[in-house]
């Protein structure tokens, strides 16, 4: 008998563990702040030969950072040196305001095994675990943002290819150093303590901390937990001082926990933890719940074999997929006519018997089609195209492959299994046959020749790609001029597109970084099309860690505004409490206003956040602080009013019920925005505004000025 | 992915207090040994990977507390146990006297499907102390009360010492195995649209 690996856990653990930095959960709690000097870091990105693989007949490279690299700020500018305790890595980042990033591998020798650890980690402070190994692990915690070689001019859909999904650290456990410091740890569990799925880490050798997780669970489940805000949740946070919460799920005998000290709410939290079900349910249905009430002993994680790449995808994609917490999806912007043309094949094929037509580029619906009666939810859409996304199988040899896989729709029944067909048109583009016969193989495989077929033929692949090419809508794009202009709209959305000089126009309207009038991005959700618009990442949001960070920052406007009892429509502004070093910036940069290059290398980015919520859509918008107010609340102001007219008006002219009339009011919606990307900003002003009556009010400019 | 598929095997260890099942736990994973008593509180989880007859799987040792202030943790530690080792010191005839209520506790709150089969293992521990001489519990008594019980496996232990303690786990993890259930096929139904396809879908926002 031989011993490989032990490890202890104790259910008293945690509380005499962590020595924690108290102060720090306060300052990043609250705080958006964008550093510009991120691009330094994605320059010290190293390549590495090793992971290149030929995919599809596209060179993807997996660029990794070298070893010392990491990102640790040099305390700078007023922060208390205590906050920059080398082992919080990331998450130091997030509360940074006014940081100069360096190659950092010295920094660990010198930093003082103080107890400022943001990791539960006791034996920080009294055991080796500042040694050098424990180091190179920590700093692949980054590995999960992507990063891509060619620094500032990347948008969130190229970061995403750049990121390989699938099992990081495996060789950790809980008695790992490195283990205790990653920042957000998901498992999933049985009720009798078993291992199910583990973000980091082996499962079989975490089965003591999963043991000590169940312990504590059947406890809070039991009502031993105080001050238990959510039936069935407990509010418990582990370490000193509380610094890391963690967060419960029970689903039968199917225990999911999260520890996170990103600073993200409870609720963005329990909903990612509620994906991570789903994705289960996804690949194994509820019926496992059967597997449990036969054999407690159950152990589950051999069905889910393989199945790693899916759920680190999904975890990656809650810090750069905004489906995650708006439960919506998202279109390719493509012209009304050829989306027109991909929704009628496929209608077809879903009148001969399949029960969900979809085609999709990458995480970007193109078209949608359900049988009668039958609708998709979002989150269901969101899973589904992470399963089929992140799972190499589907995509295999060349593009004639095909797949067949029994899947779950948990939202539109998370008892059964459906049929998947899919099969990839070119390497982003793939098309989905949902079908409840498992003997249908042959049917949806003529299915999809004739929508290949009349696709290739209408040019929608073409387009498609185009589309790809063009990447999404740009805040650089808007419109910032708001006084009508000659044109109207048509009804087909203005095929000609006139070469307007909106580019040119923003930038005499607005001098500083951004977009127009220093928007720096949005998201729009339309409530009724479960649906949301948002624009690419451009500068200064560059870097993937800058733009999780803004990803976070809505997600904590978006918990805070759907908190309970709150009234339907609101409009809230939010700014950096970390305000202070900043004003002495800022006045410097008012005194001075030419002086650019003051702005460009050491301006710390602090974004304002908007966020405005009717009971037809959600705004959430980022500005640069700096931006003139009255410009950018008018640049904001005339986008929504002529989208949501716009998208009112088609509604109503459809009555607005099946799926199928959503999606094409919304290709229309977004066609509409595309073309002003193109500069034809005449198109929205003809059209009479008249959004609806309890959406227009807050508008209002008497609401614009609150906290700017 | 390893060839052959890896196994978790929930082990609960069970026990008056101070019979010294952490210390056995201790000398089993870690090799150690302290004379200090040091009472556990609710329940401490350590695990051991261990090869056996060319396959890997994991102990999950789930070391709970004799006191009785702990008892009603029971049905959430032993739901799913693949093994029940019960302790009792040889030298304390009370703690053998109770191993009875253990089982029976365990097999009440734990309820597997075959109870009659369920593996326990026994262990006498502390046979070291004072050369033996302060003993109690005899070997023969023991061993007759587990052959009463359906052949339970029976140790003699000295955690301290470490004699006899790989041993013991051995037949511990041989024994979880061997109730091992057949693998079933998983599978799951098939959603029946004509039989009414149901409609599950919510606005979207969970608010």
């Amino acid at each position: 008998m031989a011993s490989d690996s032990n490890s202890s856990t104790s259910i008293d653990a945690p509380a005499d563990q962590n020595p924690n930095s108290p102060d720090m959960a306060e300052d990043r709690l609250k705080s958006l702040s964008l550093n510009d000097f991120d691009n330094v870091v994605d320059d010290e990105v190293a390549y590495n030969p090793e992971f290149i693989e030929v995919l599809n007949g596209s060179l993807i490279a997996n660029y990794d950072r070298r070893d010392g690299s990491e990102i640790v700020e040099e305390t700078q500018s007023g922060q208390t040196p205590h906050e920059a305790g080398p082992e919080v890595v990331e998450e130091v980042l997030e509360s940074s305001s006014g940081v100069v990033w360096r190659d950092n591998s010295e920094l660990e020798g010198d930093a003082p095994p103080s107890p400022s650890s943001s990791g539960y980690a006791g034996e920080r402070g009294s055991s080796s675990g500042t040694s050098a190994s424990g180091i190179e692990e920590v700093h692949e915690d980054e590995i999960d943002q992507a990063f891509v070689p060619q620094g500032d001019t990347v948008d969130a859909a190229s970061d995403s290819v750049s990121w390989v999904p699938g099992k990081r650290h495996n060789d950790e456990d809980d008695a790992s150093i490195s283990w205790r410091k990653r920042k957000k740890h998901f498992f999933m569990l049985s009720h009798s303590g078993k291992p199910i799925y583990s973000r980091y880490g082996d499962e079989y050798k975490l089965a003591g901390f999963s043991a000590t997780l169940q312990a504590i669970i059947s406890f809070v489940e039991n009502g031993y937990c105080v001050g238990a805000s959510y039936p069935g949740q407990c509010d418990m946070r582990i370490g000193v001082q509380g610094t890391w919460p963690v967060v419960f799920l029970v689903k039968g005998p199917i225990y999911l926990v999260c520890i996170s000290c990103t600073e993200e709410p409870y609720e963005a939290l329990r909903g990612q933890l509620e994906l991570i079900y789903g994705q289960m349910l996804l690949i194994l249905t509820k019926s496992v719940n059967r597997c449990f009430e036969k054999n407690p002993k159950f152990d589950m994680t051999p069905l889910l074999g393989g199945t790693d790449v899916v759920f680190s995808s999904l975890i990656h994609a809650f810090s750069w997929n905004p489906a995650t917490f708006l439960h919506a999806y998202t279109c390719l912007p493509l012209s009304y006519l050829t989306r027109q043309a991909a929704g009628a094949i496929l209608q077809d094929v879903a009148d001969s018997g399949v029960l969900f037509a979809i085609l999709m580029c990458k995480h970007k619906v193109v078209s949608l089609v359900g049988a009668q009666k039958a609708s998709l939810h979002p989150d269901d859409m969101l899973l589904l195209a992470n399963f089929v996304l992140s799972s190499e199988s589907f995509r295999q040899v060349k593009m004639t492959s095909e797949s067949f896989s029994p899947i779950c729709l948990p939202r539109y029944n998370p008892m059964a299994f459906l049929y998947a067909y899919v099969h990839y048109l070119d390497v982003d583009t793939y098309i989905m046959l949902l079908t409840t016969s498992s003997d249908a193989f042959y049917h949806l495989k003529d299915c999809r020749i004739r929508i290949e077929m009349v696709l290739l033929k209408s040019n929608v692949l073409s387009e498609v790609q185009r589309s790809m090419l063009d990447g999404g809508l740009h805040v650089e794009d808007l419109p910032v001029d708001p006084s009508p202009r000659s044109g109207y709209l048509s009804p087909h959305l203005g095929q000609d597109k006139l070469a307007t000089d909106s580019s040119g126009r923003c930038k005499e309207a607005y001098l500083g970084t951004g977009g127009p009038a220093g928007l720096w991005h949005f998201i729009y959700r339309s409530i009724y099309l479960d649906q949301y618009i948002s624009s690419e990442f451009s500068s200064p949001i560059n870097s993937s860690r800058q733009q999780k960070r803004l990803y976070r920052a809505y997600q904590k406007l978006y918990a805070s505004m759907h908190e309970r009892g709150t009234a339907p429509h609101k409009t809230q502004f939010r700014r950096d409490e970390n305000y202070a070093p900043i004003t002495l910036i800022e006045n410097f940069v008012l005194m001075f206003p030419k002086l650019d290059l003051l702005r460009n290398f050491y301006y710390v980015y602090v974004a304002v956040l908007l966020c405005w919520i009717t009971q037809d859509f959600e705004l959430y918008a980022a500005f640069d602080p700096l931006a003139d107010k009255h410009s950018s609340w008018q640049v904001l102001q005339n986008w929504a009013n002529a989208s949501l007219s716009l998208l009112t008006e088609y509604m109503t002219e459809v009555g607005g019920s099946s799926l199928k009339d959503f999606v094409l009011a919304f290709s229309l919606l977004f066609n509409q925005i595309h073309q002003w990307g193109r500069g034809d900003i005449h198109a929205c002003q003809s059209v009479p505004f008249h959004c609806h009556p309890h959406s227009s009010g807050t508008w209002a400019q008497d609401t614009y000025p609150c906290s700017f | 992915m390893a060839s052959r598929r890896r196994m978790l095997l929930k082990v609960i260890i069970l026990g008056d207090s101070g019979v010294g099942k952490t210390s056995l736990m201790n000398q089993y994973v870690n090799r150690k040994f302290s004379n200090q008593y040091k009472a556990t509180i609710g329940a401490d989880f350590l695990t051991k990977e261990v090869q056996f007859e060319d396959r890997l799987f994991t102990l999950q040792i789930w070391d709970t507390a004799g006191q009785e202030r702990f008892q009603s943790l029971g049905v959430a530690f032993y739901r799913g146990a693949d093994c029940c080792v019960l302790v009792y010191d040889v030298n304390v005839m009370k703690s053998f006297d109770n191993l009875n209520n253990w089982r029976e506790e365990f097999l009440i709150q734990a309820s597997p499907s075959d109870p009659e089969n369920f593996p326990f293992v026994v262990l006498g521990n502390k046979i070291d102390v004072d050369g033996g001489n302060s003993r109690v519990v005899s070997e023969k008594k023991a061993k007759a009360w587990c052959t009463s019980k359906g052949n339970i496996p029976y140790f003699e232990t000295s955690a301290k010492e470490g004699f006899n303690v790989e041993a013991a786990f051995q037949c511990i993890a041989k024994n979880a195995l061997k109730n091992e259930p057949e693998e079933e096929i998983y599978l799951p139904d098939t959603i029946d649209v004509a039989g009414g396809g149901r409609q599950q879908r919510s606005s979207g926002c969970e608010c």
